[in-house]
């Protein structure tokens, strides 16, 4: 089947384990007119497709009818749905029943759209799928025999009703046929017709018996886990484990990879399989407990991922295998909220190859940690496990797991569960904080540990080292400071220079002034200090004072020269000179400065 | 104007001395922390996080034990997976240290909910430890000289080849840890003697602890400590500190290392340890006749000094003889016998022999591992004579020692690779500041400063050495890298090829088959297959196999040699008398994959023969009349007529492996096989991988009665 087909799939509930019976009546007034059925064996599932033309020869309108399973294939049975053939995709309610007297048989009751009034009639159509229906046949085969199986099933459509007239269309893999039931069988290439049959009684069976070549891969997942872990930081990170198992006819003998390689036999083998992802799946892997599988590949298409697997070895008949695949998807194309109340809409179950047979999955969701009030809506009956709590990366008090299973799957349960959670968008910033936090915690332990003396003894020569270097520190600062200011001075001169103004030149020379001196009166206090740590550096300090004074000199030189230019006493080309000697004696100063610093 | 220039500094140059000093070390250090992680990824970049090679499987598997059922049942565990039908008693039989690190630090993960799968643990657990180890080894080295010296050598061993062979991710083996551990019990033995404290020497045996928990060669390091001693002593100079250093190292260390059930009594009986047991009792004589030097006056010492020696050393005499005679002190066992002398191994033991990493070493291999670490060891060597400290004499016995144990054997180059970056770092470092300080730098004074009479050309002769040093120094981070990458980051369990396109083929073989083991056979079949793969069918297969890594019985392992170098019916007799169901070759002769189980064929006819059971194998039937070992039609009808040949070459004679040779060609040993068309009668193909690499057989039951 191909994926448009789904779209068109009816569905409605399933299998006795897990469903509420309802009682009701057969209503035995209801005709089966013509009954056309279609068994599909061309893969390792019997896909069933019926139309019905029902006819209402009672004399009350009805709302509803009664569908019985074959007891031959009751167990196997995995899907059915039902639609009206007017609008196929309009799926109509299909629920298991009970009816008094055929405890036995497994019903479901269809509801119609609309009521069959009496002497009406409307066609329906029903599909059901059945897994493992074929049963090989030998059990075992050698590499080089080709897998034959048997299907085994009911001649005539098992209805509560009557039926009118009745034709059975068997499609198989191969047009090669071992045997077959021969009543009013036409075989035509790889399909037989049956029947038609006239008037047949409601509840009967006649064998049907099919034993033919099927190289069809039999693959069955035995048992997948798909685990959903959602994030609202914008990823969802899916992981699905399966157990993939051969379930047709076993290998018996030995594997010639000489043989296989040769591509003469292991027909029946299964080399490698498609899986189809979303199309946003990113980051996929493919792997098992020893290790990644390299043997893949993955295929971006618009629509979808397609990951070719081929597991380690090719699987033949009773080999199993394990492996594990994950993909991250970007939460916005499945996760819908408003305002603290979130659902997520996700598949069920995905794709995993063509004809899937899932016998057992378990889905776990794993939400946010805080979110409460969890709801899940699964489109067909699934068992719920009691919740859990996950605990991972920045957790605190654990993530709750919503846990699902269900049985024996085909491709028809790929449909979309709706979870719906509350989650209050505060508790976003837990994770960030607690990180912060921890870091937090950290450095102030450092801080604490280098800062504070934990030493029991007092070691009088570092602690002064330490105080002269703090005072050092601090009279570097101002240093840098009182430097800066003579930049200042310069900047003043230059702007008197061409402005003129002499008021504000004085002003802001003022200015200066006075934060000299503040700054001066600061290293002298600096130097009181260090006096009392060591003479030494004391000393450098005053020759520093005296090297800032001398500078000084010069800058009030400087002053005076710029107010002479400006006031006409003094010719430019003399300025210019007079500067220039200043202005070297400045940078000669600055530079016995700067050595001097560094030496301290 | 340059008004102010100091406050355009950098930040970092405007801290005080002390700070920038602080910085810069922190900064070099750091970095060389985490190179040395890194270096270490390019297996896991290039294939995957996966363990490697053999013996890791094994560690993984033990870890994965460990953590799962706890550290009880992990020290009792009986181990029925592995020497069938023998059994291993996994518990007292292995090293423990690797496994509890791994499980303490996956616990302590988890109960901060950082969930890190084990095996991701027991990947990265090597390149984590070779960080701490560049810590180390800067204390190690500053403690020995100086912090500059520590610095270099703390960045050397952070990409020595040497080192890496044996801690790339993945490779998650004893040593990964095991070199951490040792670096770590010399500093706290150096700093013990330095001080002479008790809690140094309290230290320094709680770490020798940690040694002994985690690798066999701690043996190496409870005689090179008491070496130290003696040449101390020797060199008159002995002293309370190293008295009390040694003493407390020594019976600390001792009843610590009593406690892993592996080494239990050995410490006080088998030879290997007695020479520190002997300077333990030469340390208390040597302090006691101290003590007496000191009361007594000098002719009444002579005396008593010449009747106690005689006294003692006839009684010590005495009784070891008595002990060694009644077996009370162990045999010295083959590995150490090979250690002093390479030809023991290959003379006696063909089971030593045939592990490819206790060959002795090529000298090419010193350079492959070491490279400019071999010149410039020397000449840390004479920097340490230069100054002689007690110190100093450690790291120079530690040197000398170790480098002729490396010498013996290829696989204790790793106990070599760290003294040689120590050593190189003080040369390295001691050639930099001599000459660094020649350098001159300041450009102001260049023309007025008058050059040195008695030196002509100084600053040319500085640079000219700086820049020779800091070429060496770049080429061996090349190297480093160069040889970290081709050479020691292939996991061996993945192989890969480059294609005739350039592309690159994996062969995933191993794996392929170890799963199909794991999931389509017999939850308790037995496997049969060389030794080689024991660990890894054990951890990846999960089967009970006969022989595996820890070759502890010899003659199990001669009967697997002796079935495979059986003739088929022979074989059978074997194989059904040790129970086995699937047996499993690795062959190469598709791929050209050259260590097949052919090639080493001929160890295993040689073990096999080795044993009373195995006397009608001789090695020279494998051989042709001339004496080669062939596999075409020209070899010997016992060797094409053996299991091993015919288990490898089943149906291979059908199979077209090269253009323009003959079918059943085979590619590593360049020859067409000469038994190609046979059946097998007691053994069906169970399963071959893709690419031949491995292939399986099922022993057949035995056929039914009267038909």
């Amino acid at each position: 089947m191909n994926r448009a087909a789904y779209e068109l799939v009816i569905f409605g509930a399933l299998l006795a384990s897990c469903c509420t019976a309802n009682q009701g009546a057969i209503g035995g007034d209801l005709v089966n007119s013509a009954v056309n059925r279609q068994i599909d064996l061309t893969s390792q599932l019997a896909k069933f497709t019926t139309t019905i033309t029902l006819e209402n020869a009672g004399k009350t309108a009805t709302t509803s009818f009664v569908l019985a399973i074959d007891p031959s294939l009751r167990d196997r049975l995995s899907f059915i749905g039902a639609t009206t053939k007017d609008d196929e995709a309009e799926k109509l309610s299909v629920t298991q029943t009970t009816v008094p007297g055929r405890t036995t048989d497994v019903l479901f009751r269809v509801d119609l759209p609309k009521a069959l009034g009496a002497g009406q009639s409307t066609t329906v159509n029903v599909e059901e799928a059945y897994t493992h229906a074929q049963t090989p046949y030998p059990a075992q085969i050698t590499q080089a025999e080709d897998q034959l199986v048997l299907f085994k099933g009911n001649l005539h459509f098992y209805s509560p009703y009557k039926t009118q007239s009745e034709t059975t269309t068997v499609k198989l893999a191969s047009n090669k046929i071992e045997s077959h039931t021969k009543t009013k069988a036409k075989v035509e290439d790889s399909s037989i017709v049956y029947g038609p049959f006239e008037n047949v009684e409601a509840f009967s069976q006649e064998k049907l018996q099919i034993h033919y070549e099927n190289n069809t891969p039999f693959l069955a997942v035995t048992s997948l886990v798909r685990v959903i872990e959602v994030s609202h930081w914008g990823n969802i990170a899916v992981e699905e484990t399966y157990d993939v198992r051969h379930s047709g006819a076993r290998l018996k003998g030995s594997f010639s990879r000489y043989d296989y390689q040769r591509q003469l036999d292991g027909r029946s083998s299964v080399k490698s399989f498609k899986t189809i992802l979303p199309a946003a799946a990113r980051d996929v892997y493919y792997r098992d407990e020893i290790g990644n599988i390299s043997t893949s590949n993955l295929n971006e298409q618009d629509d979808a991922v397609e990951l070719e697997l081929r597991p380690r070895f090719p699987l033949f008949g009773g080999w199993k295998t394990h492996y594990y695949i994950g993909y991250n998807l970007p939460s916005y194309e499945y996760l819908y909220n408003s305002g603290d109340e979130y659902a997520l809409q996700m598949r069920f179950v995905d794709h995993v190859y063509d004809d899937q047979v899932i016998d057992d999955i378990t889905v776990k969701i794993i939400l946010p940690e805080g979110s409460k009030n969890v709801d899940l809506s699964v489109p067909f009956p699934v068992d719920r496990h009691p919740d859990e709590l996950h605990f991972t990366y920045l957790d605190t008090f654990g993530r709750p797991v919503v846990i699902a299973h269900k049985s024996n799957l085909v491709e028809q349960h790929i449909q979309d569960f709706t979870l719906r959670y509350s989650f209050q968008k505060l508790l976003l910033l837990q994770e960030p904080l607690l990180v912060v936090f921890a870091f937090y915690i950290l450095f102030f332990t450092v801080i604490i540990y280098v800062r504070l003396d934990f030493a029991i003894s007092k070691d009088e020569a570092s602690e002064s080292r330490m105080r002269m270097q703090g005072l050092l520190d601090q009279l570097q600062a101002a240093q840098d400071k009182r430097t800066s200011l003579y930049q200042r001075y310069e900047d003043a001169i230059a702007k008197f220079k061409s402005t003129k103004d002499l008021a504000g030149f004085t002003g802001s020379r003022k200015k200066i002034d006075a934060e000299h001196k503040e700054l001066s009166s600061t290293i002298k206090e600096l130097q009181g200090k260090l006096k009392l740590e060591s003479t030494d550096m004391a000393e450098k300090v005053g020759e520093l004072q005296k090297l800032d004074s001398n500078l000084k000199d010069q800058i009030v030189l400087s002053i005076s020269l710029a107010e002479k230019v400006v006031a006409g006493k003094m010719g430019k080309q003399q300025y210019i000179d007079n500067e220039k000697v200043y202005s070297a004696k400045r940078e000669d100063i600055m530079g016995k400065t700067e050595t001097l610093l560094s030496s301290l | 104007m340059s008004s102010a220039v100091r406050g355009k500094l950098p930040w970092p140059l405007r801290m005080s001395y002390d700070k920038q000093d602080t910085l810069l070390k922190l900064f070099v250090l750091s970095i060389a922390a985490v190179l040395s992680f890194s270096t270490r990824l390019f297996s896991v970049l290039r294939f995957e996080s996966v363990i490697h090679e053999f013996d890791p499987y094994f560690n993984y598997r033990t870890t994965r034990f460990l953590t799962e059922e706890g550290f009880y049942s992990f020290h009792n565990w009986f181990d029925d997976r592995a020497w069938y039908p023998l059994g291993r008693i996994i518990g007292g039989t292995i090293y423990p240290g690797l496994m509890v690190t791994s499980a303490t630090l996956y616990h302590v993960l988890h109960f901060f909910n950082i969930t890190i799968d084990i095996r991701n643990v027991c990947v990265f657990l090597a390149p984590l430890f070779s960080s701490l180890t560049t810590l180390v080894t800067y204390h190690l080295t500053k403690e020995l000289r100086d912090v500059s010296s520590g610095l270099v050598a703390a960045a050397m061993i952070a990409a020595v080849p040497g080192y890496i062979s044996r801690s790339v991710a993945g490779s998650y083996d004893n040593e990964g840890i095991a070199i951490f551990c040792m670096l770590l019990t010399y500093l706290l033995w150096i700093k013990a003697v330095k001080t002479g404290s008790l809690f140094w020497g309290a230290m320094c045996a709680l770490a020798y602890f940690y040694m002994v928990s985690s690798w066999g060669g701690y043996v190496f390091l409870i005689n090179l400590i008491p070496l130290h001693v003696l040449a101390l002593m020797a060199t008159g100079r002995f002293s309370h500190r190293i008295y009390v250093a040694y003493s407390a190292v020594y019976s600390l260390g001792t009843l610590l290392s009593m406690q892993i059930s592996f080494v239990g009594f050995q410490p006080v009986q088998s030879s290997e340890h007695m020479a520190a047991l002997g300077v333990f009792g030469l340390c208390q004589i040597h302090a006691f006749i101290d003590y007496l030097r000191s009361k007594l006056s000098k002719e009444y010492f002579e005396i008593l000094f010449r009747t106690m020696a005689l006294f003692v050393g006839t009684a010590v005499t005495g009784v070891g003889a008595v002990l060694m005679a009644s077996g009370k002190i162990a045999p010295w066992t083959g590995r150490f016998y090979s250690l002093l002398d390479p030809s023991y191994a290959k003379n006696n033991i063909p089971i030593i022999a045939s592990v490819s990493e206790h060959q002795p070493t090529t000298w090419s291999s010193f350079y492959f591992d070491l490279q400019m670490l071999v010149f410039m060891f020397p000449v840390g060597l004479y920097y340490c004579f230069c100054r002689l400290t007690d110190a100093n004499i450690f790291i120079v016995i530690y040197g000398i020692t170790s480098i002729y144990f490396a010498g013996v054997m290829v696989r204790l180059m790793l106990v070599l690779a760290p003294v040689m970056c120590i050593l190189s770092g003080i040369g390295v470092s001691g050639i930099l500041s001599t000459y660094m300080k020649n350098l001159d730098i300041s450009k102001v004074q260049k023309k007025t400063k008058k050059t040195d009479t008695n030196y002509p050309i100084k600053n040319e002769v500085a640079s000219v050495v700086i820049m020779m040093m800091s070429l060496f120094l770049i080429t061996y981070t090349f190297h480093c890298t160069w040889v970290t990458s081709e050479a020691y980051s292939s996991p061996s369990i993945v192989l890969s090829a480059r294609g005739g396109d350039g592309s690159r083929i994996i062969f995933d073989d191993f794996r392929e088959a170890y799963y199909w083991l794991r999931h389509n056979t017999p939850e308790d079949a037995k496997v049969m297959s060389w030794w080689d793969y024991g660990y890894q069918i054990t951890a990846m297969a999960n089967r009970t196999i006969l022989v595996d890594n820890n070759t502890w019985n010899n003659t199990h392992i001669s009967r697997v040699g002796q079935a495979m170098a059986s003739s088929e019916e022979h074989a059978y007799e074997i194989m059904r008398e040790l129970d086995v169901n699937y047996v499993l070759v690795i062959f190469g002769g598709l791929t050209g994959y050259s260590s097949d189980d052919i090639n080493k064929f001929l160890w295993m006819v040689r073990i096999g023969g080795s044993t009373e059971k195995g006397e009608h194998i001789k090695e020279h039937d494998y051989y042709t009349p001339s004496g080669e070992f062939r596999v075409d039609r020209e070899g010997s009808p016992t060797l094409l007529n053996c299991l091993m040949y015919k288990m490898c070459y089943y149906r291979f004679g059908s199979v077209y492996t090269e253009g323009g040779k003959p079918t059943g060609y085979d590619r590593v040993r360049n020859a067409e096989i000469g038994n190609k068309d046979f059946e097998l009668d007691v053994l069906e193909e169970a399963y071959t991988t893709e690419h031949w690499l491995v292939r399986i057989y099922k022993v057949k039951d035995l056929e039914n009665r009267g038909i």
